[in-house]
């Protein structure tokens, strides 16, 4: 292979670096550091493609690490692999991290290889531009006030959407749908920038359906509003659904209204130059082929149709 | 009061009655005597067997009761000289007991037994009278009865409250238990962690050196093959020769001389790993066998290792220097399991003790004379003279809700008199504090 990318990686065990680093070799030009510090310090310096991070080290926490990174150089992927996920590091390692993958110890040698070699290139051409990514550690305040987009909120209680109408200027079409089909519906005849999609326990049609919908619109940015302390899911959210923001319900005025504003940015970023939408690509479904039922599924052909035609 | 009719023509069941259940139980249906009956007449009912077992005989006017005449007092004045001439065509109310003692049925049994021995006289001559809350005439009830009730009730009681000890035992038993659940449970994250992390390195390293080595195989196939293809079918060197020559040219590309060193070296990363691996297991399972902890030898400063080594991550997320200073010590008589949950409560306390960022956790263990000491110190925020006396208090804690359940050193505390040890604190606020935990060196009885 020509292109060889420069991949860091952060662990505090030794013996894991240098395991990866074999795994790596030929492939990728690899800096391994025990300290997450010097990662900061090489982001700043050099071109690095792809970061991957242990979330549970001493002195800085993977996703500390991962969120400077983000600061330093926004363009490049981070990735975290780490051998416990427990629910804070994974809803942080979304909202703070905003990392590509979240993968987990003992991991399996040619997924990773396939899912490093997958950030580099999507780093690569991010690299060549100037224009990138905002930094998530200092998220927009203010939510614009020209009508740019659509959001679609997909709340069967209602008391989310309530609050989403309440944050969002007059200038932003929301939209509410009870169920999913309805949803759909409206991805199919407009272009949502943002979906806020309220979770139950009773899910799994909707998890399938931000997958999917990822899938084909990479641009539509979700954030997920889950009752359910599942990191299972949230993983498999962020894998194989690349959502945007994790929120435990019922989620804050406050705090919804930064996400939202974050959303609303990157998606006119996206937008703008849709080559980045690359770096919200996910992973190819494990579960998926698909449990969505036969109504849904013919609605994701006409999605899907309307996406091939554009 | 139908009931009470009911069960005056049941046997009197004394054990049956039950201390708040009030004298129902113990009625007789004695017929009563007309105040004026001849005492001749009643003495020769007293033989009646009727009355068998009756100490005395109820003496009541329509329903109103008078008294009581006993078969003490009939002999009594049977016994006088003349006696039965002098009395015998007497009415009984003139010798009647006026003073017996008369309740009411709904006394409590424990009641009518305190009312008994408030009068009871030796021997004792009267039994007495029961009446309706009108004070209406019902039977009568044997003083006996009553003390065999109380002593039955009292048994019950004392089983009562045997099992009620019980319960409370085992449920201690179940919130030890659950102590131990809660800190298993915020133990699984870094075990998991710490468990995760050598496997994560292992498989990785034997897939690849899987792969290496099956390339390995491939090369020498193909050297094979250049082999046979120069030295044994032709004297002209084969046409794909150059083909054959280039594959092994390319193995032996991805598998030269660093790989295979590289390979030496993740092999004994590998078993390091594993070693680490099977170290934890050990570890976890010494940690689960907490039920009844079996008297075993052991040796405390391994135990001391293994605690160490399960709160290790802990200590190092919050950055806490740790010191073990182990001494020579004995192997000593003990419940492993048991040492090994006081030494983790210590353990956490010492680390949640420490809001600073140069925390030093030191445990020092020493011989000292019959004893085997352990030294717990932190450089934390120590503890209030205050609070001192009551650390080893159940539910004592200073922690937020939620975060302390205050119940970690009065289970080591028990756990430790169970031993025939000693846990001491001293503390200094701002400065630090130290727990010492001793334990004989030959246990005489431990109870676990
Ligand atoms: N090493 C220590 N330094 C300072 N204070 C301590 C130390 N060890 C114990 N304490 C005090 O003693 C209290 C009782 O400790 P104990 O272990 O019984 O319960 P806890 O630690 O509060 O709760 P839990 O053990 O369930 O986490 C603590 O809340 C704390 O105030
Ligand atoms: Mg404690």
């Amino acid at each position: 292979m020509s292109f060889l990318p420069t991949i860091v990686l952060v662990d505090d065990e030794e013996r894991i670096l240098r395991s990866l680093r074999m795994l790596f070799r030929g492939r990728a030009e690899v800096l391994c550091t025990t300290r997450g510090a010097d990662v900061v310090e090489w982001v700043g310096k050099r071109k690095v493609h792809v970061v991957v991070s242990d979330q549970r080290m001493p002195e800085m926490t993977g996703i500390e690490v991962l969120r400077e990174v983000a600061r330093v150089s926004p363009a490049t992927m981070r990735i975290l692999l780490t051998g416990y996920a427990d629910m804070d590091a994974v809803i942080a390692s979304v909202n703070e991290g905003e990392i590509f993958r979240f993968l987990e110890k003992p991991w399996n040698g040619e997924k990773l290889v396939a899912a490093v070699m997958r950030a580099a290139e999507i780093a690569a051409s991010s690299l060549e531009r100037p224009l990138i990514a905002p930094a998530p550690a200092a998220p927009p305040i203010a939510l614009p006030s020209r009508k740019v987009a659509h959001a679609l909120v997909l709340d069967a209680q209602g008391g989310v959407a309530n609050l989403v109408r309440q944050i969002m200027p007059e200038s932003i079409r929301v939209s509410v749908a009870p169920e999913i089909g309805m949803a759909l519906d409206e991805l199919v005849t407009h272009d949502v920038a943002v979906i806020v999609a309220v979770m139950s326990s009773e899910a799994g049609d909707i998890v399938d359906a931000i997958k999917q919908l990822k899938k084909l619109r990479p641009a539509t940015l979700v954030i997920a509003v889950s009752s359910m302390q599942d990191s299972r899911l949230t993983i498999s959210l962020i894998n194989e659904g690349q959502i945007f923001r994790f929120l435990l319900a019922p989620p804050g005025r406050e705090l919804l209204r930064r996400c939202l504003a974050s959303a609303l940015e990157r998606h006119a970023q996206l937008r703008l130059s849709p080559v980045l939408a690359e770096r919200h690509e996910v992973e190819e479904s494990r579960s998926s082929q698909v449990t969505l039922s036969g109504r849904l599924l013919d609605v994701w052909r006409r999605l899907r149709e309307g996406a091939t035609r554009a | 009061m139908s009931a009470v009719i009911a069960n005056r023509s049941q046997p009197p069941g004394a054990a049956a009655a039950r201390p708040s259940q009030g004298l129902s139980a113990l009625l007789r249906n004695t017929q009563a005597l007309d105040p004026l009956t001849p005492v001749d007449s009643v003495a020769d009912s007293m033989l009646d067997s009727r009355y068998a077992g009756l100490l005395s005989l109820p003496v009541v006017r329509g329903d109103e009761p008078i008294g009581t005449i006993s078969r003490y007092e009939m002999m009594r004045v049977f016994l006088m000289r003349f006696g039965r001439e002098l009395y015998g065509h007497r009415a009984i109310e003139t010798l009647a007991n006026r003073n017996a003692l008369i309740l009411a049925i709904d006394t409590p049994i424990d009641e009518a037994a305190r009312l008994i021995a408030e009068r009871i006289q030796s021997p004792i001559t009267d039994d007495f009278i029961l009446v309706d809350s009108g004070g209406r005439y019902l039977g009568t009830g044997v003083v006996l009865d009553v003390l065999r009730a109380m002593d039955a009730s009292l048994a019950e009681r004392s089983s009562e409250l045997e099992r009620a000890y019980a319960r409370l035992k085992s449920s201690q038993l179940q919130l030890v238990q659950s102590e131990k659940m809660a800190s298993l449970g915020q133990m699984v994250a870094g075990l998991v962690h710490e468990i995760n992390t050598p496997l994560g390195y292992v498989r990785n390293n034997v897939e690849m050196t899987r792969n290496t080595l099956g390339d390995a195989g491939r090369l020498l196939g193909a050297y094979e093959a250049i082999h046979r293809s120069l030295f044994e079918e032709s004297v002209e060197p084969p046409a794909d020769l150059p083909d054959r020559l280039a594959e092994a040219a390319e193995l032996r590309r991805r598998v030269d001389e660093s790989a295979l060193i590289d390979i030496g070296e993740l092999l004994d990363d590998s078993l390091h790993g594993l070693g680490q691996i099977a170290e934890l297991v050990d570890n976890l399972k010494n940690f689960s066998r907490l039920d009844q902890g079996l008297l075993q030898k052991a040796d405390l400063n391994q135990l001391v290792a293994s605690a160490l080594r399960i709160v290790q991550h802990v200590m190092r997320k919050r950055d806490i220097e740790v010191i073990f200073q182990n001494g020579e010590l004995p192997e000593i008589p003990c419940a492993p399991a048991q040492i090994n949950q006081v030494l983790l409560n210590l353990l956490n306390n010492a680390a949640q003790a420490i809001e600073h960022e140069h925390g030093r956790i030191t445990v020092r263990t020493q011989l000292m004379g019959a004893r085997v000491l352990v030294l717990v110190e932190d450089n934390g925020k120590g503890i209030e003279q205050k609070h001192l006396e009551r650390i080893f208090d159940p539910f004592f804690t200073t922690k937020e809700v939620g975060k302390g359940t205050g119940l970690g050193l009065s289970i080591a505390h028990q756990i430790v008199t169970r031993h025939n040890g000693l846990l001491r604190v001293v503390s200094r606020p701002g400065v630090g504090t130290r727990f010492l935990l001793a334990l004989p060196v030959a246990a005489r009885e431990v109870r676990t």
